[in-house]
């Protein structure tokens, strides 16, 4: 038998291992999220929106990433003890993450200003990419995250009922 | 199977005080062993000599016939239990007793076994999830115990375990440790200075002083056949009464003291007569009748038995234990027989056994 088949007593111990274990693996996936975002930000805040975006869209672009961090930091603590709401939670915030790519960096992108005479491109191909990529990872750690901790809620509370009927 | 020997153990400090001198004993597969005496006495330091915590400065320790003087302690297959428990706050009990096995990188699946047998024995299964702090003393010195058993270590270490827990709980979880000695059949080397302790746990105790091993026995041949003054003084509560006395013919004198000795007793100190030796009575071996005469100075009731503090002729003094309640005022007279004495060399301070 291969060494990664699991056997059936494998995976009860599995779920049973989840009454005493963090649900480390979703909160580190928030983390991964955060830092992704990090990384976002750092990228479009370096590139000249400023002078391209309303100065009240940049305000309340940094008043999302605050929430966002907030929420995820906090959801990152929650799923660790196996909160199966946050997982609804952290859902949102990681399908807002893909819709923040429609937003300032798709529109930024090849966009020009026009700057003491000089016309300037406000985010060129490879920021954009990247904005892109950090956006996505960002998303995808969330949703997997989400996915992940629902799932592993669902089989604990499956798992804890089994022990209520057996004792 | 764990069999443990330590040959002639010396421990020199760099400041050449030497803590241990010359420290023999075998122990065997499944057996508990204490290692009793005073503060300083070297009994934590043979310890950890053997747990690989202290450099050994002369001898060989063998485990299983294998020399382990100069392995590291991580190597040694020991497990050892501290009087401060050493257990990470910020974890979990779980986390806590599973924390050596995740390092070394042992399947989650069989650490969570491990955990759940090892909580099973002591008792912790409901209190896993639960940080140290939010247990009793007793229930951390447990988790300490659980976080060795789930190494399944060859030998048990254990350094004063009990000495953090109030009187109550020290009971209890001494109980817990002879318990788990039965249910595992580990071999256990227990340090402490409480000679209850001492008593009630061990297959053998080693009684130190010094330094120097005084006595190697089981707990009734240390209590009843004691090798020296040392040893009969330590092991005991109260201690026993000491005496100079001289053997004269059939009796044994001294200041204020007039014993009658037995055949055997005689045939005992056969090659004493005339000459001064040290007389040990216990507590416990004084009854009321004829003997030493006393003019009682306290009387103290512990319930099934009472102690009697008096002072006899030329200020000898007496400590016995009676049995059953006694109502003794200060001041009066009482006199007490003995039921059982020991002898030993006034000199050498070894027991006097004649030619058994």
């Amino acid at each position: 038998m291969s060494k990664n088949v699991k056997t059936a007593e494998d995976r009860l111990i599995e779920r049973d291992r989840m009454r005493f274990v963090k649900n480390s693996a979703c909160s580190n996936l928030c983390y991964l999220a955060l830092l992704f975002n990090v990384f976002y930000f750092v990228l479009l805040y370096r590139q000249d929106v400023a002078n391209y975006y309303y100065n009240i869209q940049i305000g309340a672009s940094i008043i999302y990433n605050l929430v966002f961090m907030l929420i995820v930091f906090m959801s990152s603590e929650s799923v660790k003890h196996y909160h199966k709401n946050y997982s609804y939670v952290l859902l949102v915030v990681g399908l807002m993450q893909i819709v923040r790519i429609f937003v300032m960096p798709t529109r930024a992108h090849n966009a020009t200003v026009v700057v003491e005479e000089v016309t300037k491109v406000v985010m060129d191909n490879w920021t954009y990419t990247k904005a892109v990529i950090y956006l996505g990872v960002s998303a995808a750690a969330l949703i997997y995250s989400a996915v992940l901790n629902y799932t592993r809620c669902t089989a604990l509370e499956a798992h804890v009922k089994s022990l209520g009927e057996k004792a | 199977m764990a069999e443990l020997s330590l040959q002639h153990i010396d421990k020199i400090y760099d400041n050449n005080v030497q803590a241990v001198f010359d420290f023999n004993l075998d122990v065997k597969d499944g057996e508990l062993i204490v290692l009793v005496g005073p503060s300083g006495c070297g009994k934590s330091t043979t310890l950890r000599m053997v747990a690989g915590l202290e450099d050994i400065s002369n001898g060989h320790l063998l485990l299983d016939g294998k020399d382990i003087t100069q392995t590291p302690a991580k190597d040694r297959d020991m497990a050892m239990v501290f009087q401060n428990y050493a257990l990470y706050g910020h974890m979990t009990i779980y986390e806590n007793m599973a924390f050596s096995l995740t390092l070394r990188k042992e399947n989650p699946n069989v650490i969570h076994k491990k955990v759940l047998a090892a909580a099973e024995i002591l008792g912790l299964t409901s209190q896993l999830n639960k940080k140290p702090a939010q247990l009793s003393g007793g229930q951390r010195q447990r988790v300490a115990m659980g976080r060795s058993i789930v190494r399944n270590p060859k030998v048990f270490l254990f350094d004063e375990p009990l000495s953090n827990l109030d009187a109550k709980l020290r009971g209890a979880t001494r109980r817990e440790i002879l318990l788990l000695h039965k249910r595992l059949q580990a071999t256990m080397l227990y340090v402490t200075h409480d000679q209850t302790e001492a008593l009630t746990l061990a297959d053998r105790i080693v009684c130190m002083s010094m330094g120097h091993v005084q006595q190697v026995g089981t707990p009734l041949e240390l209590y009843d056949s004691p090798d020296n003054v040392f040893v009969a003084s330590f092991i005991g509560l109260p201690p026993m009464n000491f005496y100079d006395v001289k053997v004269v013919g059939n009796e044994l004198q001294g200041n204020g003291i007039k014993v009658a000795l037995t055949p055997e007793e005689k045939k005992t100190l056969a090659g004493y007569e005339g000459k001064e030796i040290t007389l040990g009575v216990r507590p416990e071996n004084f009854t009321e009748g004829e003997g030493f005469k006393v003019s009682v100075t306290n009387n103290e009731n512990l319930g099934m038995n009472t102690l009697v503090y008096g002072t006899g002729e030329g200020g000898v003094k007496v400590t016995a234990k009676l049995k059953g309640w006694k109502n003794y005022k200060v001041g009066d007279t009482a006199s007490f027989g003995i039921l059982r004495k020991h002898f030993f060399d006034k000199e050498t301070t070894n027991a006097i056994r004649g030619d058994k």
